[in-house]
């Protein structure tokens, strides 16, 4: 009966696709938002770096949160059905290997980018980029994303060959530490409130991948299997609940922050005339539909789920991910743009 | 009780590397000063402009830049930036005809990103220096940094060709990731 299971989970990469494809919409839609008329005189760089830079951003993110998903998805299953859980597992061992590599790959395109985006009309040679490794924080956090990210191949594949020997909490944690470098890099790290802010930044992406990967893989990888997803779901749950309430309040924190401390602006200028108070408003709509979507699925789905019932879960789910796409997307745009 | 050791060495593993990893943390540069200021007049041109920014600003060779574009379209800026903390600082010709100068920079800010924009003055009398201001050289822009950025290395590659070279190495890796699994099927 493994083989006819191992081929049954991989039928609904749709909701993945939903996720990728949304969250290049956010780019596109934050890029938008935010476009500014070229200065005369001043090199610009050309549209490859300016809309690729973003978008290879953006995948570098739903990489790690196919990573992460992977990752919590034997502990959100729980270890009290081995024998149900064991062929679903195995199936999708190989795309915790496949995921890494492709956030280390974006990582490293990135970090081209970066370096072509600070010589415009240039090419990029090895120098260049050792130069600004050399040079630039972000250059340094890109490499180490690219070795962690191989790491947590690394650890794939040994998940491969072993089994859930390798724990998941280990993979869990080295995938969170590769999340770790790029967030204290970008913009809403404000100077004079610094420690506050990089620590509420990283609590921040850490919640939204870890929330967006559990969703992701629970109704992926378990909605064919009613047993598993009654068991997983309220895991989940409680999960996605804490998530909630950290990304808000670091959300919020950070935004605040940001528009207030801004020179020369006030509060409610930069929120409503600016392009970087505009991201933020959406992504709190985001985050407040965001809300309504998982209660939904918590009070009206889930208790049939638990008595494993038939439901619309892959629907609301595939709404719930466009809308946390779209977030990721105005993110990564918005660690871009000054206020 | 195993559970809840893992717990705990999951969460203390990575606050230590969140507390590890934090260095200076950083942000966009913003432009709080400026010498001469954002919409003044002044009968004389400036010898430089002086620009001044919350953070330090990043003093890698070739990053910076300021250009003062004249009413005529020509530029009016000599020499090289330099780099002091927070000010940026650039020579300028003696300046020609009157009118609206518009002062436009790209820096590299604290976080890594570039910075760009733009700052205006208004000349009203005209300057002692010639009529129409220096005219780019359409590989200029390209010439100068090339020559800081490639003469290390001989010559570097279109962006266009990293990346493909990227993704074609990550085709060949996910092919041995995804076929990993297969020969395991137990």
């Amino acid at each position: 009966m493994s083989t006819p299971t191992r081929t049954r989970v991989l039928h609904r990469f749709h909701l993945p696709t939903v996720l990728v494809l949304s969250s290049i919409i956010g780019v596109l839609v934050g890029l938008a938002v935010t476009a500014t008329e070229p200065i005369p005189g001043l090199p610009v760089p050309d549209g490859l770096v300016r809309v690729g830079l973003p978008i290879v951003r953006v995948l570098l993110d739903m990489a790690a949160v196919v990573t992460v998903g992977l990752c919590l998805l034997p502990i959100l299953i729980g270890f009290d059905r081995p024998k149900l859980a064991e062929p679903l597992l195995a199936g999708v061992r190989r795309i915790g290997v496949a995921a890494p590599l492709v956030w280390a790959v974006a990582a490293f395109i990135a970090l081209v980018l970066q370096t072509a985006e600070l010589y415009p009309g240039e090419e990029v040679s090895g120098g260049a980029i050792a130069d600004y490794v050399d040079a630039v924080g972000a250059g340094k956090a890109l490499v180490f994303v690219v070795v962690a990210a191989l790491v947590c191949a690394a650890l794939g594949a040994l998940t491969v060959r072993f089994g859930e020997q390798v724990p998941a909490e280990l993979r869990t944690a080295v995938a969170m530490l590769a999340l770790l470098p790029l967030p204290v890099t970008g913009h809403a790290t404000n100077w004079r409130w610094h420690d506050f802010t990089m620590i509420s930044m990283e609590l921040h992406v850490m919640s939204a991948v870890a929330w967006t990967g559990g969703l992701g893989a629970v109704v992926v990888l378990l909605a064919g299997n009613r047993t598993l997803l009654a068991g997983a779901l309220p895991r989940f749950s409680k999960l996605a609940t804490g998530c909630l309430l950290v990304v808000t309040a670091t959300g919020l924190f950070n935004g605040i922050v940001e528009l207030t401390v801004a020179p020369g602006v006030s509060f409610v200028d930069a929120l409503f005339g600016d392009g970087y108070g505009l991201l933020v408003l959406i992504k709190a709509v985001c985050v407040v539909g965001l809300a309504a979507l998982g209660a939904t699925i918590r009070w009206r789905l889930m208790p049939a789920i638990v008595a494993h019932g038939r439901t619309a879960l892959i629907g609301w789910a595939a709404i719930e991910l466009a809308v946390m796409g779209v977030a990721f997307g105005i993110a990564v745009v918005l660690t871009r743009t000054p206020v | 009780m195993n559970r809840a050791i893992k717990a705990a060495a999951v969460t203390g593993f990575v606050t230590a590397g969140l507390l590890g990893l934090a260095g200076p943390a950083s942000a966009h540069n913003t432009l709080v000063d400026s010498d001469p200021k954002n919409g003044t007049n002044t009968a004389t041109g400036p010898a430089t402009i002086t620009l001044t920014f919350d953070q330090p600003v990043q003093a890698a060779a070739s990053v910076n830049s300021v250009v003062v574009i004249g009413p005529d379209g020509g530029h009016w800026e000599s020499g090289d930036i330099s780099v002091d903390g927070t000010r940026v600082t650039t020579p300028v010709n003696p300046l020609g005809p009157a009118g609206g100068y518009r002062i436009g920079y790209r820096i590299l800010s604290n976080d890594g990103h570039p910075v760009t924009g733009q700052i205006e003055f208004t000349l009203t009398a005209a300057g002692a220096g010639p009529s129409t201001g220096a005219r780019p050289d359409p590989s200029a822009d390209g010439a100068a940094p090339a020559a800081a950025v490639g003469s290390e290395d001989g010559g570097g590659l279109p962006t266009l060709v990293w990346i493909t070279g990227a993704v074609v190495l990550l085709a060949g890796g996910l092919v041995l990731a995804l076929r990993l699994g297969r020969d395991s099927n137990r």
